[in-house]
């Protein structure tokens, strides 16, 4: 008797052992998984994300905390010239917006699981974005910028003069990019703020991180008040990025073309004070 | 010095609601994991053997590969190839995930445990049960379970500490534990921007907790003493 409990308990753990063991099935056979990415490709052209989305009634953002864009000040309510775009622009669909605050390196899996329905963070349009992501048309400029200690930022006001300098910059940032462009060396951390705590403990001698997160972060007020910035490296834009083959990014293009005729996307720019950034629509 | 005053009440309530999520999925762990590495260990002591096979083709997987992976696998996979996000992407939905990920692998390391600390109670002890005229029920709630628990407590104890702060991978999933919402002060967060300090700081709550729990131990590990 003793024994059949036991082995009939052993079977419900083994049941749902099995239910994830079947999904790495899946995964290792390629084959399989191909052919079901492909069809739920098509699938999601047919039944088109816009209408996925305003089914379920909620569209999720995913974000990470990054002032002046999502972030929250006092209490629960995120806030931040995105975070009131994706609101107006949910308002447009005539669906709740929901935000969650994701891990940056896996935003593609989110995208593609479908935990998320966007990237919507003062996401730089690299060649890697691009690629992998459904995305809207730019609607900001930022720059990146090197951060070296102030009491030697003298000697590094242009790009020529780098060249005997140790970079650290977030792995797969536009930042990394820029540093490898020039064939520097470059360690790559997990975060910008990773970066910068390197050049303050002295592991590298200077870090690339983006302007708008530069200005926020260096200098008088903050930990890192012994650093600053000097040159730029280059010019890079912001969009938002949807599942591959989205008709999201069209939808968003619409709105983002509506609201700054209107005025609103402006208005909503100089509340965060970024209206010099802002790209015409 | 003064501006690090200054933050610490902002700081220290933010890393209070990062810590209690890091205490829900401990305790969440424990609750699941007790129970469930107590049938793995059957599965693995059965004399059926294809169900001791099984149990230990299980515990291999999930004691073979990193936790880190585990929770990557069983938080995306639905979504990204059974085309059926079924935790959702709300904080609830990571939390589930992060629960169901820690239960299954902690449920391993404690079941090869509870089979050391089974096969470690003497036959002489099932032996004295049976001329005693007991049946094989009583023989292992009353005997065997009994002197396994108090043989179990310091590998166990072991265990559980080193869970207070694995805790701290649910964060790959986004599960906004105390790690996380200490780094979040670096790049910027309740209006605190490139603050190192947090992030060093949650050590002392790690430091706090597991010393509170190493003294709880200690007092059942001399509660259980009665056998000698």
């Amino acid at each position: 008797m003793k024994k059949w409990i036991v082995f009939m308990l052993t079977m419900v753990t083994a049941m749902s052992l099995t239910a994830c063991g079947g999904a790495s099935d899946s995964g290792s056979d390629t084959k399989t998984s191909s052919d079901a990415k492909t069809e739920s490709d098509s699938g999601a052209s047919d039944e088109s994300d816009v209408e996925y989305v305003k089914g379920k009634g909620t569209l999720v953002v995913g974000i990470t905390d990054f002032e002046p864009m999502d972030y929250k000040e006092d209490g629960d309510e995120w806030i931040g010239f995105d975070a009131d775009m994706a609101k107006a622009f949910g308002e447009s669909l005539g669906v709740d917006v929901e935000f969650v605050e994701i891990d940056w390196d896996n935003k593609i899996m989110e995208l593609e699981g479908k935990t998320i329905d966007c990237v919507w963070n003062g996401m730089t349009l690299t060649d890697e974005v691009t690629s992998s992501m459904e995305c809207s048309n730019a609607y900001c400029n930022n720059a990146q910028v090197v951060i070296v200690p102030a009491d030697v930022a003298d000697k590094y006001q242009d790009t020529e003069s780098l060249s005997d300098l140790s970079f650290a910059a977030e792995a797969g940032s536009a930042g990394e990019a820029a540093i490898n462009d020039l064939e520097l060396e470059c360690t790559p951390v997990k975060t910008q703020a990773d970066a910068l705590m390197e050049v303050k403990a002295g592991t590298s001698d200077a870090a690339v991180i983006d302007s708008l997160m530069a200005a926020a972060m260096v200098g008088e007020g903050t930990s890192y008040a012994e650093l600053t910035y000097t040159c730029g490296l280059n010019d890079e834009e912001y969009g938002v990025g949807f599942r591959k083959g989205s008709d999201l990014a069209k939808a968003l293009n619409d709105f983002f073309a509506s609201s700054y005729a209107d005025g609103s996307m402006m208005e909503c720019a100089e509340k965060y004070g970024v209206q010099a950034a802002i790209i015409e629509q | 010095m003064g501006q690090i005053m200054e933050q610490m009440p902002i700081v220290v309530s933010a890393l209070n609601v990062g810590f209690i999520q890091t205490l829900k999925l401990f305790f969440v762990t424990l609750i699941g994991a007790f129970p469930l590495g107590l049938i793995i260990a059957f599965g693995s002591m059965s004399r059926f053997r294809p169900l001791s096979y099984f149990s230990k083709f299980v515990v291999w997987i999930i004691r073979g590969t990193p936790l880190m992976i585990q929770l990557l696998i069983i938080y995306y996979f639905p979504g990204l190839v059974l085309h059926n996000p079924i935790w959702g992407g709300g904080e609830a939905g990571r939390f589930l995930a992060a629960s169901f990920s820690f239960i299954l692998n902690y449920a391993c390391y404690f079941s090869e445990i509870y089979r050391g600390g089974i096969q470690g109670v003497p036959v002489g002890q099932e032996e004295a049960g049976l001329v005693l005229g007991m049946t094989r029920s009583q023989i292992f709630f009353k005997i065997t379970l009994l002197q396994m628990i108090k043989r179990i407590v310091p590998p166990m104890s072991n265990e559980i500490i080193t869970l207070v702060k694995d805790t701290s991978l649910a964060r790959i999933i986004a599960l906004q534990e105390i790690i996380w919402a200490g780094q979040a002060f670096m790049k910027g967060s309740h209006g605190i921007s490139g603050a190192i300090w947090p992030l060093f700081f949650t050590a002392v709550y790690y430091l706090i907790f597991n010393g509170i729990l190493t003294l709880l131990l200690g007092r059942l590990e001399r509660k259980l003493d009665y056998f000698r």
